[in-house]
């Protein structure tokens, strides 16, 4: 099913007020689960109304991780922006880094060269796989130490994604918060014989994502936990803006690498995983089909990668080197692991300076995915609460900024 | 489909080479040549010490952590010419992002990253990099990256990739 364009609005019953017969003083008990429970993948706390085991009411309350990003954003110049928002997705850097340069680049109207284009989509690619192994691998380790599952399946995934951090240091200098995205390229060149290593880093892992596939669907317990658990809806995620794995697993063919092409993805061909069951395990399928095939697009681009500059414009020399006009606005977005990040700047006025932003919006993927769960918990017992926080997978970082 | 299926791959796992290190007791394997851990300030070829005092490394500081006060100009005995002098720099590693900007800036290539990391502290100046800490710093294994060669590397008019100028430690 393609993503129609005219998104009707159906009369969804509001789960945050609708507690239907029940009392909510007599019959139910109330329970925190977090912002410190280890489940919830960081500082996510849902206020769940429970009947007995099962939940009727859930509601997640966020801002346990807010830093203000965006506003500090303000107050920096456009070249000092880019290692502040790494740390907001803190499980995919390289996918925060490119979607604002993206926005700052589209309103310059620069454009990277294409080996800059290149190395930022094969970084994306192979970063995918590391953002895919910490989903897969933490999902694994919330359904318990069962056999086969658990943690087990987290120092497998863990053990694949130390190879990719290695490449990453090899090029960047650091295995996290990389720094190398710049305002109309990148910041470092690939080291000699870097593409080899990377092939056969690229070849081990998807090689290897048949296990992970295994351990799920051959484990009876791990699919009894998460087969037929919180169906999404695709007319309510697309209404709630979800996007990425969680909108493709419910039969929503929308990927915005192969719809609305970026960076170097409109020289290849992109097969976009797609089932139709919409629930945890689907969920967790699509990641590991999009694992294998971020695998085959970056082992391809790196066959092609071109010769030439890395930079489009003079390399950085003065915090203030990139200025905007006055009062420009526009909004790029690229696909991160989670789905749609996509950057709003407005430029500043002159009084304030046209090296820094009036205002800097980042649009994250996990905050809208984790406005499903009022609609996804209810009905289900406790524990199924941990398997769906794991199988949409937010970072919570991402979520408050 | 069954439980012995996934038991099958956890055996064939049994034999896969390990990847963890025994640590106090094997030395952890080499930092990547580019690995960027903490600072030095370093001397030029006359031996002199290569800052400037410009200030444009606290200028491009996104955390705001590097405080240096300039010197005055004085003649410099080696070359005959007039050039500015740095008479203190602090960074604070507290809250360094490590994100190599202040590297990229330098006119003079003087501060560059430092491969070892410094060791932790129990207070909180322990970590506090003061301009003799900087200058002590310089005879550790130094990062690749200096700010002409990051320069040289984005360059826009390049032509041939830059030699990689890894390898040396």
């Amino acid at each position: 099913m393609r993503m129609p364009l005219d998104l009707l609005l159906p009369s969804w019953p509001d789960p945050h007020l609708d507690l239907g017969e029940y009392d909510p003083e007599a019959d139910l008990v109330a329970l925190n689960m977090g912002p410190q429970h280890p489940s919830t993948h960081g500082v996510l706390r849902v206020k769940l109304y429970l009947d007995g085991e099962t939940v009727v009411k859930a509601v997640p309350y966020v801002g346990y991780l807010h830093r203000g990003v965006e506003k500090l954003c303000e107050k920096l110049t456009y070249v000092q922006i880019t290692p502040i928002v790494d740390k907001n997705d803190y499980v995919s850097p390289m996918m925060n880094e490119w979607a604002v340069n993206a926005a700052f680049e589209a309103l310059l109207g620069v454009e990277p060269p294409p080996r800059a284009q290149y190395m930022r989509t094969i970084f994306a690619e192979i970063q995918r796989i590391a953002s895919h192994l910490i989903s897969i691998g933490t999902w694994g380790l919330d359904m318990g130490g069962a056999i086969g599952g658990g943690a087990t399946v987290f120092l497998y995934c863990l053990r694949e994604r130390e190879l990719i951090l290695d490449l990453f240091e090899e090029v960047t200098g650091c295995r996290f918060h990389y720094n190398t995205h710049t305002v109309g390229g990148m910041r470092h060149d690939l080291p000699a014989g870097w593409d080899k290593r990377a092939k056969a880093v690229l070849d081990r892992i998807s090689a290897r994502t048949w296990e992970y596939e295994r351990f799920l669907l051959d484990n009876p317990i791990c699919r009894q936990r998460a087969e037929g658990i919180a169906v999404v809806d695709p007319t309510l995620a697309m209404e709630l803006g979800v996007s990425g794995p969680i909108l493709r697993a419910s039969g929503v063919d929308y990927d915005m690498r192969r719809d609305a092409p970026y960076g170097a993805y409109g020289d290849i061909d992109i097969q976009v995983p797609v089932r139709t069951e919409g629930d945890a395990l689907a969920r967790a399928l699509v990641r590991i089909a999009e694992m294998r095939e971020s695998a085959r697009i970056a082992s391809t681009l790196l066959d092609g990668v071109p010769e030439g500059p890395i930079g489009a414009l003079k390399p950085v020399k003065l915090h203030g080197a990139v200025k905007l006009k006055d009062g420009e606005e526009g909004y790029a977005a690229i696909e991160s692991p989670r789905g749609e990040l996509g950057t709003y700047v407005v430029a500043a006025r002159e009084r304030r300076g046209a090296a820094s932003p009036y205002r800097l919006k980042i649009r994250s993927p996990s905050y809208h995915a984790i406005s499903l769960l009022p609609w996804l918990c209810p009905g289900h017992t406790l524990s199924d609460v941990v398997v769906i926080i794991g199988s949409i997978d937010p970072i919570m970082g991402e979520v408050d900024r | 489909m069954s439980l012995f299926d996934a038991l099958a791959i956890s055996f064939r796992n049994l034999f896969r080479p390990k990847v963890t290190e025994p640590l106090p007791w094997k030395q952890a394997r080499p930092r990547a040549d580019r690995y960027r851990a903490s600072f030095a300030l370093v001397h030029d070829e006359h031996g002199e010490e290569a800052c400037i005092g410009c200030k444009m490394c606290e200028k491009i500081c996104p955390s705001q952590i590097i405080t240096v006060t300039p010197g005055g100009k004085v003649e410099s005995p080696a070359t005959g010419k007039k050039r500015g002098t740095c008479a203190d720099f602090t960074l604070d590693l507290n809250a360094c992002i490590v994100c190599e900007l202040c590297v990229q800036v330098c006119p003079t290539d003087a501060i560059i990253m430092v491969r070892v990391q410094e060791k932790p502290g129990f207070d909180r100046t322990d970590l506090l990099l003061t301009m003799e800490r900087l200058y002590a710093n310089e005879h550790k294994p130094l990062a690749w990256s200096s700010g002409s060669v990051l320069v040289g590397m984005q360059d826009p008019k390049r032509v041939a990739p830059a030699a990689p100028g890894e390898g040396e430690d």
